[in-house]
């Protein structure tokens, strides 16, 4: 049998997934040089919301997906507010604000252990089955081509987004210079807690994707990020096109890398991919 | 448990708080040293001190070729990559299932013995082996002093305030960051094989970022370029979830509640005194 054009159907659902994450971190740290550690539990906090208003109240599954959004991107917002903000305004190191948003990362995550406990949940209902689809030898489920059509539309919108309006003129104008944007009247944080927002509910996009795809758990959120981070730097820091680059060049060499390396291994390729592209190339495959 | 932990929060303090390099992977030589102990003790029958000295240089070693990695990093970079080992660490001590059986663990490390001028001290007795430890502790303590305030030290502490100004004085800042992380790693492994021998016992889960984190906390809360801060934060951190015990928190969740403080913690000190408590540098 051949797998090669399943290992490439794989491949662009995780990079897809991956996307999310890599696209909505390359937003807030472009804007602010800010190196957020729990943004990926962020993103899974907003899947387990979407999971307790399917599952546990048995809502609709669009109404809890977006509410899983909605959750994730006012928490994101919630912590600017009332912790990186204040750092900010101190003119706190990049250092101190990655620490603190560390702290972030381990309080939240164990709260979610408290709440969903550590075991693995997934969204998809078990009851009703997947449709399959089958693409040159290939299977791929409905959920998956949702997520794959979710991931193009999240990234044309940004892109739109950021080219055309005021607000995506003044997110280039912040991540350029911070002080010269204030001085011409810009106000910095209340665009920076709107990127927060944003970015942290394109990240719970990739959460709650995950939970269809393959369960959600809450250390999970770190390994996400990770992917997440690894494929912005490859794609390129501050770009919207480099990070979707980034995330299927990186999902790609993990999945064909099982050819070579058995598949428990697929973490520790993925990173050792991210170290060569930081010693050869620390700017990417797009140079902005 | 304590001296434990102050014994890696000290040698990361070399690290993060004398050289300014966050580092967030000593649960990964951490438990390179117990791996490396408990399988040196328990296949190859060798006593539990050359056991630790082996883990140790091995640490070393593998802290040496880390090193290398990093040493093209800086920030937040540097911090990501530290991350990364610490997951591929993990990933080893669970995946290479012929050498460290996976997720059941190494099982039944033996206690150190003493056998030596007709004295016969064995450490199966938690009382002495804590001794032992405490012992370790203090020469770790010293060793970490004397090299905090030798010129070597002085020259760290010159790399983490201005990297650039150093070199032009002719000091290699590569070499001595290399130095200092090898040094650090060789000490986090006899951390590791205190543990290792203590409990008797090694798994995985033990050596997670969260562990790591949990030693950055420590030495953050104490005081960042402060051996004594080391020591208080490992003291006040391993204390904390027998006083939360204590406070009638339930037990289930008590794991978690204390992850929970931790991070807190760890988000107050950064906006509220980024220096720690007795800290001499802050980020």
């Amino acid at each position: 049998m051949n797998i090669v054009p399943q290992l490439i159907l794989n491949s662009i659902i995780a990079g897809s997934i991956i996307a999310f994450l890599a696209v909505s971190f390359n937003l807030i740290y472009g804007a602010t040089r800010f190196f957020n550690m729990a943004h990926g539990t962020v993103a899974i906090f907003g899947g387990y919301i979407a999971f307790f208003f399917f599952k546990t109240l048995g809502w609709n599954m669009y109404l809890s997906a977006i509410l899983g959004i909605l959750a994730a991107g006012l928490l994101g917002y919630i912590f600017d507010r009332i912790i990186y903000l204040p750092l900010r305004k101190r003119k706190a190191s990049g250092m101190i604000m990655l620490v603190a948003s560390i702290g972030v990362f381990t309080a939240l995550q164990s709260l979610i252990q408290i709440f969903f406990t550590s075991e693995f949940q997934t969204l998809s209902d078990i009851s009703v089955h997947d449709r399959l689809y089958t693409i040159f030898g290939a299977t791929i489920t409905q959920t998956q081509i949702y997520i794959l059509i979710m991931a193009f539309i999240v990234a044309i919108c940004l892109i739109i987004f950021l080219k055309y309006t005021i607000f995506g003129k003044a997110v280039k104008a912040i991540s350029d210079d911070e002080e010269v944007a204030k001085i011409v009247g810009i106000n910095t944080n209340k665009i920076i807690g709107l990127l927060f927002f944003i970015g942290s509910g394109i990240a719970a996009i990739g959460g709650i994707a995950v939970g269809f795809d393959t369960g959600l758990n809450p250390t999970m959120g770190m390994k996400l990020l990770l992917h997440g981070i690894s494929a912005a730097i490859i794609g390129g820091v501050g770009s919207v096109y480099g990070a979707f680059i980034g995330a299927f060049v990186l999902t790609f060499v993990a999945n064909f890398s099982i050819f070579w390396i058995p598949g428990e291994w697929q973490e520790a390729v993925a990173f050792v991919l991210l170290i060569i592209f930081l010693i050869f190339r620390p700017r990417g495959i797009i140079k902005r | 448990m304590f001296s434990i932990y102050a014994i890696l929060g000290v040698s990361l303090n070399l690290v993060v708080g004398y050289t300014g390099l966050v580092s967030v992977t000593q649960a990964a030589f951490y438990g390179i040293g117990a791996y490396a102990t408990a399988l040196i003790a328990k296949t190859a029958g060798f006593g539990f001190f050359s056991s630790m000295l082996i883990g140790a240089i091995v640490a070393g070693l593998i802290g040496l070729l880390i090193g290398l990695v990093l040493s093209k990093f800086r920030d937040d970079y540097y911090v990501i990559v530290t991350v990364g080992f610490n997951i591929i660490a993990y990933g080893i001590f669970m995946n290479w299932h012929s050498l460290t059986r996976g997720p059941l663990g190494i099982v039944a490390v033996p206690r150190p013995k003493i056998d030596l001028f007709g004295l016969h001290l064995d450490f199966n007795n938690n009382l002495l082996f804590l001794a032992l430890v405490l012992v370790f502790l203090a020469l770790i303590y010293f060793l970490a002093r004397f090299i905090a305030k030798s010129s070597f030290g002085r020259v760290l502490k010159a790399i983490r305030e201005d990297e650039k100004a150093i070199q032009v004085f002719g000091y290699n800042a590569f070499y001595f960051k290399l130095a200092i992380f090898v040094i650090s790693a060789g000490m986090a492994a006899v951390a590791g094989s205190f543990f290792a021998s203590y409990l008797r016992f090694t798994s995985p889960n033990t050596f997670v970022l969260m562990e790591s984190i949990l030693i950055l906390s420590m030495i953050i809360l104490g005081g960042l370029a402060n051996l004594k801060g080391s020591l208080l934060g490992a003291f006040i951190l391993v204390l904390l979830p027998e006083l939360m015990r204590f406070v009638g928190f339930p037990n289930e969740i008590a794991a978690e509640m204390r992850q929970i403080v931790y991070g807190v913690i760890l988000v107050l000190l950064m906006i509220f005194r980024p220096s720690g408590i007795m800290g001499e540098y802050k980020l």
